[in-house]
């Protein structure tokens, strides 16, 4: 009893209200089997319990048309909105990028500024510093542009888990589950390599290696490339021991949907998205990328 | 005589690129809830003969098997992995190379979700696994901030989730300390599958054992039955091959020597201390303490070393001296700070100005040849160390770097590590042991007065573990100054002359052996148990007072 009531219990405090148990499995009734509990309403904010791949749906219309864009008004309507909804669905608090955001946009458009192209600043008046009007807006558009970027990739990235990702990309889009996972566990091995590097760094210092920047590192690839393989064929031999690939699919524990939340998740911020563009537009602010010319 | 579980005949493993078969023919069996302990020297082959109970070899790493092994009837040869995977668990040595997920629960979850096993019976066995080696609080957690101790019952969890009919594990306590791998085997020894163990470490798992195999060194089987046997009649036979021994069958050995005969075979370091106790009378203990260092003078000199990793202070406050010519043990669990200290010790990661003195220079204002000069550093790994493409290019490097020609030094030192036939070779194809012993010799090759070595007999059998350590006793004896990081307090009690004790990045006694060691209030404010034989003279001080203070091997004589 004990066993089953835990099971229940990590269940509900590792499953969220979107993983659903797939129907089938759980319904080859195993006899006495205790019904999941009714879930407590979860305390994650709403885009964390979307699907990965929704939020990358929503957020990347607007992150192709922004690179087209050449305005300051149309990237700086999308940084807003979407910091707007990171805040309000996300759960992300800003704290000191309240301070950082506008000295970052004060820094950028100035260093954009100096390297605008002379046919946008000419026969625009100088305002500051010896730099025209039409080099400050190119500079706060470009800048723009980019904490636009960032604020819709942070959009689609919130509350997302590495293994969240992998699992929506192989049941939803049906990425093969061996590729999946087997990045993810390749993952896992960026911090051990890191660690290992600094011994090895530690170790080649301490034998008085000499020689320039490229044979020195030259020097370290070698012991690190050993262990390395050494350590993928270890995690390989343990995943083929515990049978991955014995079959062409595997038990999904939790079963990552792409429901109605989701379509009107995504509807909604292509609205949003098109809005936004016919506003600028409307207001006669639109500029977009005419040529590849500065 | 019930069916065997694991059936190996005339089993030899031969890699892909290499020349030799591994193993000579082994011949074992496993039955159904046997607990088999595999015993043999350094690349006897009993690994390969691991891999190749659920058929990882020949299936997944490329290699050739000669031989037939069946589990439960099913010919490895002919049935994929994946099929023997429900039947036979597998724990690694390394903790690290064995988790492929984010989270405790997901790790344990991952063989059954690949034996598609329905959501619901996944999770129940992956709680029941989880409960049955003591992490039933941490399902939620990244292994990652588990302790190594934790991850490698992490590892049997995930095996024993399969219910497997047979477990076997490969040095699973190797990178563990004795606490944790003490720890490991309580969880262990409650399986009611058949267990193949391969082990260093016996003392706390012996008692569990049915039945012992010992390979030699060209990898057949020299003997094979149960632990009293091997390791009371027939113990000069097993000793003969180099494996290591209990230490309860070391001291027996040793009594044996001196005339003291046990009327019964002691396996544990507890049926010793019994053993012992149930005679009228014993021998004076030798007792020699070791003659103190020869000179006053101070070798390093710690001043209030803190160290911080990160948000993580992993030394606090540190201060010792280390007299010139001691043999200096630093010991306390993982995660003590034990590494962080002896690093700091020969200016590896350069300590705070005036913390560390290495014979009253600052390690911290010494260029990395001066300080090399001075001290000598052995990483726990010897591959991380190598900088050329061959072994006499190795040893020669280090005097290149200060411009003295290579040539008489480098073949000396050759000869002295055994290593002369190889000179030509590449560094990285050498044998466990023979890294290991190049690695000490370029630390000595500027003939440095200090020698650092972290945890220098890590992963060797008891005779190259042996031959390394008669090697630091030359160099001690010959003036040099050691310092070792170590795990086996045993070892410790053995050779060194001081301990320093640590925990959570404190010193927590610094003292002669004897003191630090006999103390077990000390050990286990730190986290540790006192080694074997203290355990054992636990049991004499009513008995036989005078053998109360029983702490090295080398006492009995």
């Amino acid at each position: 009893m004990t066993v089953r009531d835990s099971a229940a219990e990590q269940h509900q405090r590792l499953e969220e209200p979107r993983h659903e148990r797939p129907e089938s499995g759980a319904g080859q009734a195993l006899p006495g089997r205790v019904e999941p509990p009714v879930r407590r309403p979860s305390r994650r904010a709403f885009l964390a319990r979307l699907n990965p791949l929704a939020k990358i749906a929503a957020t990347l219309p607007a992150m192709l048309f922004l690179l087209l864009v050449r305005d300051p008004w149309t990237p700086g309507l999308f940084a807003v909105a979407a910091v707007a909804l990171a805040w309000a669905a996300g759960g992300v608090r800003p704290r000191w990028s309240l301070i950082v955001i506008p000295a970052a946009l004060a820094w950028f458009t100035l260093l954009f500024a100096l390297l605008a192209a002379e046919h946008v600043t000419a026969g625009t008046p100088v305002v500051v510093l010896g730099l025209r009007a039409g080099a400050l807006e190119y500079g706060l558009a470009t800048t723009l542009r980019m904490l636009a970027l960032l604020s819709l990739a942070l959009l689609g990235g919130v509350g997302t888990t590495g293994p969240d990702l992998v699992r929506a990309l192989v049941q939803n889009l049906r990425v093969p589950y061996r590729f999946a996972y087997g990045a993810l566990a390749a993952l896992r091995f960026v911090p051990r390599f890191r660690h290992e590097l600094e011994v090895i760094t530690a170790a080649h210092r301490v034998r008085g290696v000499t020689g320039g920047r490229v044979r020195r590192t030259g020097r370290m690839l070698i012991p690190l490339q050993a262990s390395a393989i050494r350590h993928a064929e270890r995690v390989s031999l343990a995943m083929d021991a515990r049978a991955f690939g014995a079959h062409p699919t595997r038990t999904e524990r939790h079963r990552l949907r792409f429901g109605r939340a989701e379509v009107w998740f995504v509807t909604a911020c292509w609205a949003v998205s098109v809005l936004l563009a016919v506003a600028v537009a409307l207001s006669g602010q639109l500029r977009l990328l005419t040529s590849f010319h500065w | 005589m019930t069916q065997a579980l694991v059936e190996a005949t005339g089993v030899r493993v031969r890699y892909d690129g290499g020349p030799d078969w591994v193993g000579a023919g082994v011949d074992l069996t496993v039955a159904p809830g046997e607990f088999v302990l595999l015993l043999g020297p350094s690349g006897c082959g009993k690994s390969s003969l691991s891999l190749t109970v659920n058929g990882l070899v020949p299936h997944s790493v490329p290699a050739e098997l000669d031989g037939v092994v069946t589990v439960a009837g099913l010919d490895t040869r002919t049935t994929p992995v994946a099929t023997l995977a429900g039947r036979v668990g597998m724990v690694f040595q390394d903790p690290d190379a064995q988790v492929v997920t984010g989270s405790v629960l997901d790790e344990v979850c991952f063989a059954l979700e690949n034996l598609l096993l329905p959501a619901v019976e996944v999770e129940r066995r992956a709680a029941e696994a989880l409960e049955q080696v003591g992490l039933a609080g941490r399902a939620g957690d990244d292994p990652a901030t588990l302790s190594g101790g934790g991850r490698q019952r992490l590892a049997l969890a995930c095996a024993l989730a399969m219910r497997p009919e047979v477990l076997v594990l490969d040095e699973p306590t190797a990178n563990l300390d004795p606490v944790a791998a003490y720890e490991l085997y309580r969880h262990l020894v409650q399986v009611d599958a058949a267990v193949l163990l391969i082990e260093h470490n016996l003392d706390d798992v012996i008692a569990h054992v049915d039945r012992v195999v010992v390979l030699d060194a060209a990898g057949s089987v020299r003997l094979s039955g149960p632990p009293l046997e091997v390791f009371g009649a027939r113990v000069e036979e097993t000793a003969a091959t180099g494996v290591w021994l209990p230490t309860a069958a070391l001291a027996a050995r040793r009594l044996a020597a001196v005339g003291v005969e046990l009327d019964t075979t002691a396996l544990t370091p507890e049926e010793l201390g019994a053993a012992l106790a149930a005679r009228c009378s014993l021998p004076p203990l030798a007792s020699v303490p070791r003659p103190a260092p020869p000179s006053q003078a101070t070798a390093i000199a710690v001043r209030e070393l803190t160290v911080r990793h990160g948000e993580r202070t992993a030394l606090r406050d540190v201060s010792l001296d280390v007299p010139a010519g001691d043999f200096l043990a630093i010991v306390g669990v993982n995660g003590a700070g034990k590494s962080t200290l002896a690093q700091a010790m020969a200016g590896v990661r350069t300590p705070p100005r005036g913390a560390v003195r290495i014979g009253g220079k600052d390690v911290a204002a010494l260029a990395a040849r001066e300080l090399s000069d001075l001290v000598g550093f052995v990483f726990q790994n010897p591959e991380h160390q190598f900088v050329t493409g061959s072994v006499a290019d190795e040893l020669a490097h280090g005097l290149r770097v200060r411009g003295i020609t290579a040539g008489e030094r480098v073949s000396r030192l050759l000869e002295r590590f055994d290593l002369a036939r190889h000179r030509d070779a590449n560094p990285f194809t050498l044998s466990h042991g023979e890294k290991r012993r190049l690695s000490v010799a370029t630390a000595l090759i500027c003939e440095p007065h200090v020698l650092v070595l972290d945890e220098p007999t890590f992963g060797q059998d008891r005779s190259r573990a042996a031959e390394l350590l008669d090697l630091l006793l030359t160099l001690n004896d010959e003036g040099r100054t050691v310092v070792i990081v170590t795990q086996d307090l045993q070892l410790v009690a053995e050779h060194a002359r001081h301990v320093a004790l640590l925990a959570g990045g404190r010193l927590v006694a610094h003292g002669a052996v004897e003191r630090v060691l006999r103390d077990d209030a000390l050990l286990e404010e730190a986290g540790l148990r006192p080694p074997p034989l203290r355990r054992a003279a636990a049991l004499l001080a009513h008995r036989h007072p005078h053998w109360a203070g029983l702490t090295r091997l080398g006492d009995i004589a």
